[in-house]
């Protein structure tokens, strides 16, 4: 779309009780909320003055957006101002755009006062208050404006359903009387679903549709019926007629009911006609004479012909005896229109000034003849004779044609087209492959035959008891889970006892020679290899930096290698000392956790991080420049003593 | 693309659903159990406003039930005084003795009383340490003669700041104030209105001097807007104001018109 609008995307405007709240409650989510009295005042001001500030933007924000978004009247095409100052009154869209606008600066206003009444609170109390009394004062600004959003919401809901018309697209427009087919006209030419009812009034509003002729887009747009009588007498619902044939260029299609079924004589409609002329001004213009299968225009009283005749020459318009229920006439009717406005069309751009800058650059070459001797394009004697033959031929079936004969039935089958060496093949059922193999080749001839030989072993086997089992064993078995659950006790009940013995008083919780053990017990835990490296880093193996070795290894290639005799693994070169920075721990915050509480710190270390970073406070981990020149390093004279003072 | 009405529109045309109207009557049943549960459920600062506003409603349905309980009940009359009448019989004229003498007596004190009976009588006296923010001056900030007031101020036009040099007091440009809202006792009603001058500041005759505005300061108003007029006919224009809240907390000035 060229010029289109787009009036969906506007945000909802929110009630203003509403707005409020979800202000309010913003600013009480994002902003601090922790104050002490006893903390510095320079920092008291900052936490209110921020929120403060804070509740004034998004205010000021949400209002801005509203401005924004809400087209302006001026901005947009005469076609859409006017319709919208038709649907929604326009004095009463500018004054609610204005007092909105006047509610922000307000708001910044009173934002701004407080802000520098903030600066000199000398206590938490009276900073507190301030902002209550802000918070509060911007709330009743923005609770003024509660007719203004409900009126802009409505607006804006009603602006999100209008169709949308592109004003300069080819447009086909249909006016007339109430009633005398001008939907269902619409209907048949385009896609577009208007309701059609056998009384006046069914369309209350615009409605578009769309349709291609020539290889063009088309809209065409179907008005609300015009009554006879003076403008200011129109009401909204005519108004919107009025609007569109004012200020679209488009093709305008007049339909006139002839058999009167509409309610109103044709005399009235011609009235009609001459009132809005004006409005038809430069517009290619046809008279439709609708409804010809109830009356006929032969069949019409002869002072009703004359008085059409008469209408028709006077007027010079083009005509047409139409009929919506055959579709007599209709589609030359919109021929004639479309092709007018299109030929009206290119010629005003002929006209304009754009035109202008492609023809001057555009030449056409005309060869000067060189002499008088006629040249015509030449057709070979046998053409026409060649023609028939080819006509004569019989025709290629494609596909398409037995598409078109079987209708629902057909299936396309792409199988009668492959060339095999025996075609009867091509309908048999494709083997299976299975990474790359076919899984026919795979498969044992007498499988099933050997399937059944088992399953018959089996049953063969069930059937001899084979699976029972014994009456016998039970008592047995009995007799060992007895011995298992006095064994399992005993166990438990002597680790309690280890447990107290060995109280760790004193002497370390776990003396060298315990290593074996705490060894096989951490195994249980799945811990087991940890242990072996040294205690404490549980995730030490797990995950590591990278390791050094392999660095080192992709480094030094091909002859410089040299292998270490035990442990395999590539030596420096032999001139340096390996650094001490090489042994590289386990990450810091997952040193001495459990591998499997690792997720847990980390939420935790998140946590007691949030408050600190929400305060935009100065945490542990920021980089700080601590005091480079100490005054009591430098200043006044140095004695004969230490250096770390004077 | 659907345009204009289109949902009416669909309903018009295929109706709405088989059970629309029952599921709406079960929602509809539903509702209050549905508030409750949520109210149940909420957390924080949304419940506590959820349950306020809940609260509202909720007293404001009892009462509403209780109305309509005492209309469709029998009430007891009640019991009617001897000698009593009917409001509309009562005669103007037959005023009690003992009534005129009261308020003669009353009007008289009225008078005696002179004209400062201001509607805040008494109001807690402003230490100096509370108006004053102490500002530290000098190369090397020892020197401690000046003062910042920390209250809201009332500046007048032809003011003229001394050299900074030697300023003793600091009204800061935040705090000064030029309107004040004046509540006229018998209109009801509430005008914004230049201020005058400071007539007087309870606490000492130096924040008079200052211009300082607390609780209870008369001030002077301009309330040539109002449009009243005195016995002779001419327009009054300053009539004095008591202020009635504490402006500094916030951040307007709120007056009561002695009138």
């Amino acid at each position: 779309m060229s010029f289109g609008y787009n009036f969906k995307k506007i945000t909802v405007v929110q009630p203003a009780k509403e707005f409020i709240d979800s202000t309010l409650s913003k600013t009480q989510r994002k902003t601090p909320t922790v104050i002490h009295k006893h903390l510095p005042i320079s920092r008291i001001r900052g936490f209110y003055l921020r929120k403060v500030k804070y509740t004034q933007q998004n205010f000021h924000d949400r209002l801005e957006m509203m401005l924004t978004e809400f087209p302006r009247l001026e901005d947009i095409h005469p076609f859409y101002s006017d319709l919208m100052g038709v649907l929604y009154d326009r004095d009463h869209y500018k004054l609610a755009l204005g007092q909105i606008s006047t509610a922000k600066h307000l708001i910044d206003a009173v934002a701004r006062d407080y802000a520098r009444l903030l600066k000199f609170g000398d206590s938490l109390y009276r900073c507190k208050l301030l902002k209550t009394a802000a918070l509060g004062r911007m709330c009743t600004i923005v609770k003024r404006q509660k007719a203004n959003l409900e009126y802009l919401e409505e607006v804006r809901q009603h602006l999100s359903r209008l169709p949308s018309i592109d004003p300069t697209a080819r447009t086909l427009l249909l006016a007339g009387f109430p009633n005398v087919g001008k939907s269902s006209l619409i209907n048949l030419l385009t896609r577009a679903d208007v309701e059609v009812q056998p009384y006046a009034f069914t369309t209350k509003s615009l409605y578009i549709g769309h349709m291609d002729y020539k290889y063009l887009k088309w809209q065409v747009i179907d008005t609300p019926g015009i009554l006879d009588h003076e403008l200011e007498e129109r009401n909204t619902i005519e108004w919107q007629s009025v609007t569109a044939l004012a200020h679209l260029k488009a093709a305008i299609v007049y339909i006139v009911d002839i058999s009167e079924q509409c309610g109103t004589p044709i005399e009235t409609q011609i009235a009609l006609f001459k009132k809005i002329k004006p409005l038809f001004a430069n517009k290619p213009v046809c008279v439709m004479l609708n409804k010809i299968d109830i009356t006929p225009f032969e069949q019409l009283t002869p002072e009703n012909q004359e008085m059409i005749n008469d209408f028709l020459k006077t007027e010079g318009v083009k005509f047409y005896k139409t009929s919506n229920v055959s579709k007599e006439g209709i589609m030359d009717m919109r021929n004639a229109a479309c092709d007018e406005l299109l030929v009206q069309r290119v010629e005003a751009k002929l006209r304009g000034r754009q035109a202008d800058n492609i023809l001057n650059r555009v030449y056409v070459a005309q060869p000067k003849s060189r002499d008088e001797v006629d040249r015509p394009s030449v057709i070979p004697g046998n053409a026409p004779q060649l023609r028939e033959e080819a006509d004569a031929r019989p025709k290629i079936r494609t596909e398409r044609d037995i598409e078109l004969e079987l209708d629902d039935e057909y299936m396309l089958d792409l199988r009668k087209t492959w060339d095999l060496k025996n075609a009867e093949e091509a309908a048999d059922a494709i083997p299976e492959i299975w990474e790359g193999k076919n899984i026919t080749d795979f498969v044992d001839p007498d499988i099933m035959t050997k399937l059944a030989a088992l399953e018959a072993e089996e049953e063969e086997r069930a059937k001899s008891g084979f699976y029972d089992l014994g009456g016998e064993m039970d008592s047995d078995d009995e007799e060992i889970r007895d011995l298992a659950k006095v064994i399992r006790r005993k166990r438990k009940i002597r680790k309690l006892e280890e447990r107290v013995d060995r109280a760790p008083i004193g002497r370390a919780a776990l003396p060298r020679k315990n290593d074996k053990q705490l060894e096989t017990n951490m195994q249980d835990l799945g811990l087991g290899e940890h242990i072996q490296r040294g205690r404490g880093n549980y995730k030490e193996s797990i995950h590591r930096g990278r390791s050094v070795a392999r660095k080192r290894m992709k480094h030094n290639d091909g002859d410089a290698m040299e292998v270490d005799g035990d442990s395999g693994s590539v030596t420096r070169s032999k001139s340096r000392n390996r650094s001490q920075s090489h042994v590289r721990g386990p990450a810091r915050n997952q040193s001495g956790v459990r591998p499997e509480e690792v997720g847990k710190a980390e939420k935790l270390r998140k946590k007691a991080q949030k408050n600190i970073n929400q305060d935009s406070r100065r945490g542990e981990a920021d980089r700080r420049f601590l005091d480079k020149k100490p005054k009591h390093l430098f200043s006044g004279k140095r004695g004969n003593g230490t250096t770390d003072r004077r | 693309m659907p345009q204009n009405e289109h949902i009416e529109q669909h309903i018009r045309r295929h109706g709405r659903r088989l059970n629309y109207l029952e599921k709406k009557r079960k929602k509809e049943g539903r509702a209050a159990h549905d508030r409750s549960k949520k109210a149940k459920k909420m957390i924080g600062l949304k419940a506590k406003l959820y349950n306020k506003e809940r609260r509202k409603e909720k007293i404001e349905m009892k009462k509403k039930i209780l109305m309509h309980e005492k209309r469709d009940t029998k009430q007891k009359a009640e019991e009617t005084q001897e000698g009593a009448m009917p409001h509309y019989l009562l005669d103007r004229e037959n005023q009690q003795r003992a009534k005129v003498l009261s308020n003669m007596v009353k009007q008289k004190r009225k008078e005696k009383a002179g004209k400062w009976d201001v509607p805040l009588p008494k109001v807690r006296a402003q230490a100096e340490a509370e108006v004053f923010k102490m500002m530290s001056s000098g190369k090397r900030k020892k020197k401690a003669w000046k003062r910042m007031v920390t209250k809201v101020c009332f500046v007048p036009e032809d003011f003229t700041r001394k050299n900074p040099k030697y300023e003793r007091f600091i009204r800061p440009m935040a705090m000064r104030f030029k309107k004040a809202h004046v509540t006229h006792p018998e209109l009801k009603a509430t005008f914004c209105l230049p201020i005058i001058g400071v007539k007087k500041n309870p606490s000492s005759p130096m924040f008079t001097s200052l211009g300082v505005i607390t609780k209870g300061t008369v001030l002077e108003v301009n309330i040539s807007e109002l449009g009243l007029v005195t016995q002779g006919g001419k327009v009054v224009w300053g009539k004095y104001a008591q202020v009635t809240n504490n402006p500094e907390n916030d951040g307007c000035i709120n007056a009561v018109l002695l009138v």
